[in-house]
């Protein structure tokens, strides 16, 4: 009767994940159910890459909001009332993030969402955000579609890649550089919206593109593409990307011989480290080393609550501003949802450690005319150019 | 043009290391091992673990991480991939995809996902010959590649256990037979590819300067499909392979650009296949079985499902659900009957064909984008578009894979991988924008914009998607098929005609699937080419295997288990991926054949 064992084992194991399964699904229904319920505590969502390949920049972002949030509750709250935050992870894949987003409409104890990372999953996401009247904060979606083509819902302090592009085209002019090869991310979401802003701007002031390549960011071998692009023999050289890209990018092209300044990176930890990446050149919104106060205080804060990060960068202040933007339209419009878009619509010169001051343009909905500052790297640090 | 040649040969390097190791295990092994991508990433992370937060000497930390990679793979041989085997080949290959998905995640949460500046260990820039720069870096990794590759010939010639591997693959049952230890063999083998797994990831970080854990998955998937082009189990064929296919992409790159580098290596791969079916150097195989072949007509049953399920799980989805649930678990559940749309419709291809396709995000991308152009720029409202989007994936997907019915075995389902990339390559370099507010589905006057509606939608279309099937398997046509997959010698000679049946049944799925696409694309509003990824192609299949290959309500059961499953695992978002790839693997253990088959 050997049989019946293997029937009765083989049926004991589907049992047991069964089971498994099951008091797991119970599991997360306790934890949603429970936890600090109490009425008087006001919720954010966040709409993030937690796990998957963005998850750098979902940790970067949790340890902003978690300082802003500290601070934030240490000196009273909102009007009295405590602030949490309600994590999600998307893994900023729009599969996901639109389940999240039906997810957080569907708990009345949220009144605003903060997400996602990439527009590819905020922008998929934000019809359900304006079905459900609930104010979707994009405060990292620099595409300048995620406000202009979304509702009165979608919001963002994230400058737009076509503003920096076109001040990076106009400030590498007037550095005296007549030509320069080109590479960009050849994303729909991101990269070519910014180059085709920078060649714009460059036909406009007549700055001459010798030659521009679309490249991937998962790529990881560029020198096919940088030989060509370097063809002309430019004066410099524009990455139009984000960071780790760009330092395998000028790693690559310091490697094939390329001399000229490169404009382009990103304060981010592996292009700060990268030994070939010191005297490039970008403008910056936030700046580490600023001699102005509040982000001396913030950066002093931060370093303090996590001793093992050695840098602070823009995603850990964008999201550090967004969580006291986010607090400052509550405290003035209230903290239902509606409270919070009115709060948007009113709020002004929120103090910001990104633009010194965040006013929003009421038709953009994005920071209204945002700064930007030339900032050179120079032993792993990123400090304000006046060359 | 020596640049482009140098940086080729730079890369090919990379990638025949890692093609050595694939070959190597399918060679002895008989299964695609997708685990190997995992050790690049982990190589390159370990080294920078060693040499920079360690501060060990680069030449110490080297050795180190091929241990520690060997034993890892020799753990994961023993616990999962070779007990697998046993069952079938497809069940192995399935979980060493929830390996990967294991160490990767593994490999995050030890090191973080944060980009690492890897320490130059060597120069990389102090040599050159005419224009052309190079470093001692580059150099060494050369040398050392063939020196490597040099010893794993002698040792494959005239060493015991390397004669022994060799025999292995030739013949396993014969091996056992002259007293080989085939078990012992095949840890061997893994051992070795996991090692060289590890070295190619240090290299990689080497030669790129930065490293993250998931930064291995372009160059893994590139090594794999040299070791396809290079012929299955030839190592030689892999080392080839490798340096074939890193020079024409270098060249392809300097020539079309970045963008192109999945189109140039994808078509050089169909090329190939179609010339040479066996790859450059494998044997052609004339007799081969399709990986998925017989295995579950032959060895499983399905369940026998009372009458009573059918009206009630109508009456239960149809009514229940849209009457009681939340909107959270209505979105949710509208991915779930999308997938199970599109899984449902793949069970002609995977189970009665006996064509494991692996590209099916490229007829989903068709659907998506014709249903998103005619209703933003035709008079067509989305009732329309739905069909003519399935229509269209179907002949643009059957033009397009028409040239490779001919390539058998394991090498069809990358063929079918590469189509699917290509397709999706084709449309980002076409239009690489997103296309944005796609018209929302109407009925009269009302728009159908909540979760209910979407849901009642999908679920319709679910509905019809599994009485076509029911129609098709029990019609004449599904009954052709099935006997192609069942044994296409035996079909072949009985007068059908094979190649033209595979073909149809791709094309019966690439409906299916455009139809799938055109739901999602009407949802999300908004639609880009990197909604479409190969991960979505392998969730289609991992459904369809889930449920049972062959049948239609199981891709329903599968798409339930494998999307619902990653909404529940939310309350541990940081052990989620590796949680969903322990339940994976324990199914796959304990129902190889699928949830609603039974093992015979």
């Amino acid at each position: 009767m050997k049989l019946p064992t293997i029937y009765r084992r083989r049926l004991t194991a589907v049992v047991l994940a069964a089971s498994v399964t099951l008091g797991l699904a119970a599991c997360s229904t306790a934890s949603a159910a429970g936890g600090p319920s109490a009425s008087d505590t006001v919720y954010f969502g966040v709409s993030a890459a937690i796990t998957g390949q963005y998850a750098q920049y979902g940790q970067q972002f949790k340890e902003g909001f978690q300082l802003a949030l500290d601070q934030v509750n240490a000196s009273g709250g909102i009007n009295g009332h405590q602030v949490g935050l309600k994590y999600e992870d998307s893994q900023s894949d729009p599969k996901q993030s639109v389940a999240v987003a039906q997810k957080f409409v569907g708990d009345t104890s949220v009144s605003l969402v903060f997400g996602d990372y990439s527009s590819a999953a905020s922008i998929p996401a934000s019809p359900i955000y304006t079905a459900g009247k609930l104010l979707q904060y994009g405060f990292n979606n620099s595409n300048p579609a995620f406000t202009a083509k979304g509702s009165e819902y979608q919001w963002s302090t994230s400058i737009t890649t076509s503003a920096s592009y076109e001040w990076t085209a106009d400030y590498v002019k007037s550095r005296g550089v007549k030509s320069v090869g080109v590479t960009y991310l050849n994303t729909a979401d991101w990269g070519i919206p910014a180059y085709n802003a920078f060649k714009a701007e460059a036909a406009k002031i007549g700055l001459t593109i010798t030659d521009a390549e679309g490249v991937l960011d998962g790529s990881d071998d560029y020198r096919p593409s940088l030989t060509k692009a370097v063809g002309g023999q430019p004066d410099a050289f524009v990455h139009i990307g984000y960071g780790p890209d760009a330092a395998k990018i000028v790693s690559q092209l310091r490697a094939i011989g390329y001399k000229g300044t490169f404009y382009g990176g990103q304060d981010e930890a592996s292009f700060d480290g990268t030994p070939d990446a010191a005297g490039s050149i970008v403008g910056a919104q936030f700046l580490e080393t600023s001699s102005d106060s509040a982000v001396q205080a913030f950066v002093k804060a931060f370093k303090a609550k996590y001793p093992n990060e050695q840098h602070v960068t823009g995603f850990e202040a964008g999201a550090y501003d967004a969580l006291n933007v986010a607090v400052a339209a509550a405290k003035l419009g209230g903290t239902t949802r509606d409270g919070i878009l009115k709060g948007f619509q009113q709020v002004k010169d929120v103090p910001s450690v990104v633009y010194g001051k965040i006013t929003f343009h009421t038709t953009t909905r994005r920071v209204a005319s945002p700064q930007l500052t030339p900032t050179i790297l120079t032993g792993g640090k990123w400090v304000e150019y006046k060359g | 043009m020596v640049d482009t040649l140098i940086a080729g040969l730079l890369r090919g390097n990379v990638y025949a290391l890692g093609a050595v190791g694939i070959s190597l295990v399918f060679g002895v092994m008989n299964v695609v091992n997708f685990a190997q991508f995992s050790f690049f990433g982990l190589g390159a992370m370990l080294a920078w673990f060693f040499v920079a937060e360690v501060g060990l000497s680069f030449w110490i930390a080297l050795p180190l991480v091929l241990v520690i990679c060997a034993g890892l793979g020799l753990l994961i041989n023993i616990t999962v991939v070779r007990p697998l085997t046993k069952f079938l080949p497809l069940a192995a290959m399935l979980s060493t995809y929830a390996v990967s998905q294991i160490l990767d995640n593994a490999s995050q949460i030890a090191f973080t996902a944060q980009f690492r500046v890897f320490p130059k260990v060597l120069p990389t820039s102090n040599l050159h010959l005419g224009n052309m720069r190079f470093g001692t870096s580059d150099l060494v990794m050369m040398g050392v590649t063939a020196v490597v590759m040099g010893v794993m010939a002698i040792f494959l010639k005239y060493g015991k256990i390397g004669q022994a591997i060799r025999a292995t693959a030739q013949d396993q049952d014969a091996a056992l037979q002259m007293g080989i230890p085939v078990g012992r063999i095949q840890h061997v083998a893994f051992v070795i590819a996991s090692a060289l797994g590890g070295l190619a990831g240090v290299f990689i970080a080497l030669y790129v300067g930065v490293a993250n854990p998931t930064s291995g998955l372009n160059v893994g998937m590139t090594a794999f499909v040299a070791a396809t082009l290079g012929g299955l189990g030839s190592l030689g064929g892999a080392v080839v392979g490798g340096f074939v296919l890193g020079i024409l992409e270098a060249f392809g790159i300097h020539f079309f650009g970045d963008t192109a580098r999945e189109i140039i290596i994808f078509f050089v791969l169909i090329v190939v296949l179609i010339v040479r079916p066996g790859g450059l150097m494998g044997k052609v195989p004339l007799l081969s079985t399709e990986p998925l072949t017989g295995t579950f007509l032959g060895k499983g049953r399905p369940l026998r499902i009372p009458r009573w399920v059918w009206p009630a799980a109508f009456v239960v989805g149809g009514i229940v659900i849209p009457l009681v649930a939340n909107n959270y678990v209505l979105t949710t559940g509208t991915q779930v009957l999308i997938y199970a749309i599109i899984a449902a419709g793949f069970t002609v291809t995977a189970g009665q064909a006996g064509v494991l396709a692996l590209g099916q995000a490229g007829p989903i991308a068709i659907g998506a984008y014709t249903s998103a152009l005619m209703t933003l720029y035709l008079p067509l409202s989305f009732w329309e578009a739905l069909p003519i989007a399935g229509l269209s994936a179907a002949i643009v997907a059957s033009i397009l894979a028409s040239p490779i019915w001919g390539v058998k075995g394991h090498y069809i389902s990358i063929a079918t991988l590469g189509i699917g990339t290509v397709i999706v390559a084709i449309i980002r370099l076409v239009e690489p924008q997103g296309i944005y507010g796609i018209p929302m589905p109407k009925w009269g006057d009302t728009l159908l914009s909540t979760p209910v509606a979407y849901y009642l939608i999908d679920f319709g279309v679910l509905v019809i998607t599994l009485l076509v099937m029911w129609r098709i398997r029990h019609s004449h046509l599904g009954k052709v098929i099935a006997s192609v997959g069942s044994d296409e010698v035996a079909a072949l000679a009985s007068g059908v005609r094979v190649r033209d049946y595979k073909a149809l049944a791709f094309a019966i799925s690439a409906f299916f699937s455009g139809v799938g696409g055109s739901l999602l694309a009407h949802q999300y509003t908004y639609i880009d080419p990197t909604i479409f990824t190969m991960l979505m192609s392998l969730l289609v299949v991992t459904i369809v295997i889930m449920g049972g290959v062959s049948l239609p309500y199981g891709a329903v059961v599968g798409s339930i288990i494998l999307i619902g499953a990653m909404e529940l695992l939310r309350f541990t978002p940081e052990l989620r991926i590796i949680v969903y790839g322990l339940v994976l693997i324990l199914v796959v253990r304990f129902r190889p054949g699928g949830i609603l088959v039974r093992n015979s």
